[in-house]
């Protein structure tokens, strides 16, 4: 909408997509959830089921625009927009979401991860429609958070965010981790690196530490240093260990109204 | 107040009702058989000369019904205040990226913007100058008008305080700061932009709708370049959806770039601006580059300020001649000093211009001040708000600039009201044992005097008329605006104090230069004072005739007559009604109709010297805020604001609180996000996706407590309160930074990175956001 | 294209372009001009309106995705009698209104949250107000009003 106020309609037909019903579901089976890409932000985060299970899409969710935007904006919109700085794209990535993409060949089925090619690119096709996303819910008992950092407290574009997810087996050691950054990397993608120093230790300040600094680490070998890096490595190296600590450790769950 | 029926208690704002209802038409509603649209061409360069302006070929694009340029006006359009360097079109060369070129009307928006299309306008770039501090450099390229005192025209003004002397005495001081500190732009963001409507007379003039501040201002200025008699100029006042003295110029200039189009095709002509266009071609808050110095006894008595400034009104003078006056006089604060010299200069340079914002220079030299002041307390080992009450201006104290203040001076119980109502002791002293952690508390005070209405920088005065009309309301007039201020809800109470009548009954009639009379601009905080005495003197004028008609009607001396409600009653205690009274009001011939005019005391300052008498009364005020730092990102959150301000006498508490709380928010934007970059001369916000304001989530609630100190010459007392409940909020938030981080923010504003890691990150789009917010198509 | 719709309680039909915004279908075919245009990108919420009961903005949604919908625009928002509604008042009580050109939004906005629930907590009321800028009032005094118009309708119900 934005663009064709600024170039008019550089096209003859617009099709409307938001009534199809299909597009418009969000189901729930199990732990497998199954949410249509014309699922708008404030029905996602309203779903009682999809808030228990993974709390973090809630949250993205809702830290996106204001009202307004959450009553009109899609889950589908903002993946397909497919700007580094979209809030569900950590959220789906660290979920590790399949894209359900519909064309005249039938569905393939396509990571959201590999489904974002750069900043404003997918790997839609000509003909194509980005029907749903689908994920297993994190493993029960699993923590999760979704962090944001704007320049106000609303209608705020990410300067960075981090999603996490967490377990911890009965032994004391972390037996599930994802984490996943929006707004500092060209293409969401988890940090399987960070997730791997992780993965089998015991939760503590200093591994927390150790993963911050291996999370900018792959920030800046992916991007290079950009004008605002200076303070993304700084910021992310802070953010990282948090998100980490929260979803490892016995802290009460995060909520939107929570000062990050 | 005891005794008073209207003033001082809740009231119903008069234009509440049609504004919930969404039937107020602002100028872009305005809709008119055969009405033309109109656009104008801007510059996309900063700087450029204008080798080829051809605009014929827009008159062959279908729809388009006329075009202007320079040539259109008198004397190329020349305009401007104290300073003539404006023009309605640019004539021969422009200075900024967003200057209007020419302007189309076509019948719709569409053909307006092909005609634009159609336009050959080649522009030479020019060297240009963007940094205030290279503006004045030998080799930098001209871009004020020629000066004949042969000093570089880039220079526009200076201004200057003097009080002893500071250099002899600062290096005597046991304890001295020496610290810079600077703002940046910011853009008003008014939600309605800007906007005009001209009406072609069958006389040959035009009448203006205009969302403009001052309508006899731009009645001038539209006479002078359309070279009308006054007479065939009307300028009607329309609805203003915010302004903060952001509707002036550039809305003049859509005047009257409406009105040559109307006159040229005879037809209306409506000019509004999309959102882009706002924020590239309107004035902004200058930036100002600021250094103090100020030196102490260690008992913490402070002895000496040092305050330089170098203010970049960019292309163009428009107000910063006055800016920088008031900046000067404001500059050291509301504290007591042996020495004080203040140098305020203001430069060109090719960034977009710097006009008129609330606040008006002291916004800019308050952040630097009461910064200062916080880290003097530091230095000494004081508390900050102990030590701004043992320096603070009282009853009696004589200013900087040798102003002995007289009455209505309420600085320290406005401290004391914030200290106790933020529980100031105990927060500070909880917070300064927080443990180390992410998140840190502050919190920060700053204090504010602030000079009501003109002073010294013009004759000042305001009119009102009021008169009986047949079906008994009572119209009232006044010449200064209510853009939402609340102004006309003040007079409306205070005409129906003096009269004994119901405020309902009183119809404030829109300003309109045929019917309302001149009372300079609506500015500088000056309604409540200026427009609220003329309107009270204009309804004790009528009365005196209502009395005389009482008094005959009722028979007997007018010391008999008393008032239940709107009636009268004498003696005979037979209550005599309104109508009644002014039923034989006109039996008796009277013509029920006055007028008011109120000038202000004459006050006198001497620029020469730096000394006088700067402004006839000071409005006082104090702030704190209480605030949480993520020292992980760097983001600020305001969580709490304590704001007291001496505003003589509260007229319409609903609205005088309305300008405490809304100036608070300006402030909070001003100092966490705000910020009109330009990057070589391109605005890099401009639209509310880039340029951020305060949500209702970033704002806290806000706790305001008015304090009333009486000014004997105000309309029951009453001060100013507008701007200077915006002036102390950014610095308290930037103190409270402080507090929180032990790490001081000195540059405006005190975003993420400057919190996080001390300084901005700059980033430059290269011009984009400007070019398409200019090249769009509607 | 033609489109159907329920526009403040009555059925209406209007031939437009498809391309169109409900803003400027709003404002330059049906003449309510309570929606106003701010930004036009979504940010400012002055062009906001009720769509089933929904707060939209206008200027972001295409015209033609309101058919067989309900609209509620400020100017459907007072009784039928010229009256103000209960919020409405509440706005002028507690001073919520100065330049006015951000309140049809703020109003409608307070309508959507008070449909919800009648006791909103004020972050609650902060939260629902997030998408509609206000430069003039500090937004205090419209969840002053929103919150005090939520309590009257609890008492009267």
């Amino acid at each position: 909408m934005v663009a064709m106020r600024q170039r008019g309609p550089w096209f003859d037909r617009l099709v409307d997509i938001s009534a199809i019903p299909e597009l418009r579901e969000i189901v729930v089976r199990g732990d497998q959830i199954r949410l249509g890409a014309c699922v708008t932000f404030a029905r996602a985060a309203a779903h009682p089921q999809l808030r228990a299970l993974t709390p973090m899409l809630a949250e993205a969710c809702l830290s996106i625009g204001g009202p307004q935007i959450q009553n009109v904006g899609t889950v589908g919109g903002n993946v397909a927009n497919a700007a580094a700085c979209a809030d569900t794209l950590p959220v789906l990535v660290a979920l590790d979401a399949q894209a359900h993409i519909a064309g005249a060949a039938g569905e393939r089925v396509l990571p959201v991860s590999e489904l974002i090619i750069a900043p404003h690119h997918t790997a839609l096709q000509q003909g194509e429609l980005l029907t749903a996303f689908s994920f297993a819910a994190p493993p029960a008992g699993a923590r999760s958070i979704f962090i944001k950092v704007g320049r106000r407290n609303a209608q705020a574009i990410s300067r960075l965010s981090v999603a996490a997810i967490g377990h911890v087996d009965a032994a004391g050691l972390v037996d599930h981790v994802r984490l996943a950054v929006g707004a500092a990397l060209p293409r969401p993608q988890r940090l399987t690196a960070v997730e791997a120093l992780v993965h089998g230790q015991r939760p503590a300040p200093g591994l927390y530490a150790l993963a911050g600094a291996q999370a900018v680490a792959v920030m800046l070998d992916i991007t290079g240093r950009r004008w605002s890096t200076e303070y993304k490595e700084v910021a992310l190296s802070q953010l990282a260990p948090y998100a980490l600590a929260r979803v490892l450790e016995d802290a009460p769950l995060p909520t939107r109204f929570d000062t990050p | 107040m005891a005794g008073r029926q209207f003033i001082g208690k809740p009231a119903r704002r008069v234009d509440a009702a049609d504004k919930v209802t969404g039937r107020t038409r602002y100028v872009a509603d305005y809709q008119l058989p055969g009405m033309l649209y109109a656009r104008c061409l801007r510059s996309e360069w900063p700087h450029a000369v204008m080798t080829h302006l051809d605009v014929s070929p827009a008159l062959n694009v279908p729809g388009v019904a006329a075009v202007i340029t320079s040539a259109d006006f008198v004397d190329d359009g020349r305009f401007g205040f104290p300073v003539r360097d404006q023009y309605i079109l640019a004539h021969e060369r422009v200075r900024h990226v967003g200057e209007a070129i020419a302007a189309v009307a076509a019948e719709t928006p569409e053909a307006a913007a092909a005609g634009l299309h159609a336009i050959r306008c080649e522009l030479e770039p020019l060297p240009a100058v963007f940094e205030s501090a290279q503006a004045l450099a030998p080799d930098a390229p001209q871009i004020g008008p020629d000066r004949s005192d042969g000093r570089h025209p880039n220079f526009l003004h200076s201004e200057i305080v003097r009080l002893g002397d500071p250099d002899r005495a600062l290096p005597q001081c046991p304890v001295v700061l020496d610290a810079a500190y600077s703002v940046a732009q910011q853009e008003h963001a008014y939600l309605e932009t800007e906007g005009a409507l001209a009406i072609p007379t069958p006389e040959g003039g035009v009448v203006v709708y205009a969302s403009n501040q001052s309508p006899f201002i731009n009645r001038e200025i539209l006479a002078s370049v359309l070279g009308l008699p006054a007479d065939r100029v009307r300028v009607i006042q329309a609805p203003v959806g915010g302004s903060f003295g952001g509707k002036d110029d550039l809305n003049y200039q859509a005047s009257a770039q409406c009105a040559a189009l109307a006159l040229k095709s005879g037809r209306p002509v409506r000019m509004t601006f999309p959102r882009e266009e706002s924020m590239i071609a309107s004035y902004k808050r200058d930036a100002m580059h600021m250094r103090v110095r100020l030196g102490a006894l260690p008992n913490g008595d402070l002895q000496v300020c040092k305050f330089t400034g170098r203010l970049d009104s960019g292309a163009y003078a428009s107000q910063s001649v006055f800016t920088s006056w008031r900046a000067a006089v404001h500059a050291m604060g509301a504290y007591r000093y042996e020495h004080c010299h203040v140098d305020i200069d203001c430069v060109y340079t090719n960034n977009g211009y710097a006009g008129a914002f609330r606040g008006f220079g002291n916004t800019e030299v308050c952040f630097a001040i009461e910064q200062a002041i916080d880290e003097m307390a530091d230095a000494l080992g004081q508390d900050p708000l102990a030590f701004r009450l043992r320096n603070c201006l009282r009853l009696g104290d004589e200013t900087a600039f040798g102003q002995r203040l007289e009455e209505s001076v309420g600085l320290a119980e406005c401290l004391e009201a914030v200290r106790k109502a933020s529980g100031w002791d105990e927060k500070r002293a909880a917070y300064a044992r927080q443990p180390a952690g992410p998140i840190r508390r502050g919190l920060g005070v700053a204090a504010v005097f602030h000079g009501t209405s003109l002073g010294a920088e013009g004759a000042d005065y305001a009119a009102s008329t009021i008169s009986v009309a047949e079906d008994y309301s009572i119209a009232l007039t006044s010449g200064l605006t209510d853009y939402g201020t609340g102004a006309a809800t003040v007079f409306t109470l205070i005409a129906a104090e003096e009269l004994g009548t119901r405020p309902e009954r009183i119809r404030l009639l829109r300003p309109d230069t045929n019917t309302s009379l001149e009372s300079g601009p609506t500015v500088a905080s000056r309604s409540t004072m200026l427009g609220g005495n003329a309107a009270r003197l204009a309804a004790q004028n009528l009365r005196q005739m209502l009395d005389f008609a009482a008094a005959s009607l009722l028979n007997c001396p007018q010391n008999r007559l008393l008032r239940v409600g709107e009636a009268y009653i004498g003696p005979s205690e037979e209550p005599a009604t309104w109508e009644r009274i002014v039923d034989h009001a006109r039996s008796l011939g009277l013509i029920l109709s006055a007028h008011g005019r109120w000038s202000a005391p004459h006050i006198h300052w001497d620029s020469q010297a730096g000394r006088g008498s700067a402004y006839i009364a000071y409005h006082f005020g104090a702030h704190v805020a209480e605030v949480t730092v993520d020292m992980r990102t760097g983001k600020t959150d305001v969580t709490g604001f304590w704001a007291a301000h001496d505003v003589g006498a509260t007229i319409f508490p609903q609205g005088a609180m309305g300008q405490v709380y809304g100036g608070v928010a300006q402030g909070l934007g001003y100092a966490l996000m705000e910020e009109a970059r330009y990057e070589a001369g391109y605005l890099q916000a401009t639209n509310f996706d880039t340029y951020l304001i305060p949500t209702a989530k970033d704002v806290p609630d806000i706790t305001c407590i008015l304090l009333e100190k009486p000014y004997s010459q105000g309309p029951f007392g009453a001060k100013n309160v507008a701007e200077p409940a915006m002036v102390p909020a950014a610095p308290a938030i930037c103190n409270a930074i402080a507090h929180a981080t032990g790490r001081r923010v000195r540059d405006l504003p005190a975003n993420l990175e400057r919190v996080l890691l001390g300084h901005a990150l700059s980033h430059s789009d290269g011009g984009l956001a400007c070019k398409i917010g200019l090249a769009r198509p509607r | 294209m033609l489109i159907q719709f329920t526009l403040n309680g009555r059925p209406v039909s209007v031939e437009a372009p498809a391309h169109l915004t409900l803003l400027t279908v709003l404002r330059d075919y049906f003449h309510l001009t309570g929606a106003k245009e701010g930004c036009s990108i979504g940010e400012c919420g002055t062009c906001a309106v009720l769509v089933d009961g929904e707060l939209v903005n206008s200027c972001l949604m295409l015209a033609p995705k309101v058919a067989a919908r309900t609209v509620l625009t400020i100017e459907g928002v007072s009784p039928a009698d010229g009256s103000l509604s209960d919020l409405q008042e509440a706005f002028i009580a507690y001073g919520a209104v100065q330049c006015g050109f951000c309140t049809p939004g703020m109003v409608l906005a307070g309508e959507a949250l008070l449909a919800q629930t009648l006791t909103p907590t004020r972050e609650q009321i902060r939260t629902a107000l997030a998408g509609n800028l206000c430069r003039c009032t500090g937004y205090q005094q419209i969840v002053d009003a929103i919150a005090a118009a939520g309590a009257q309708r609890k008492e009267v119900n």
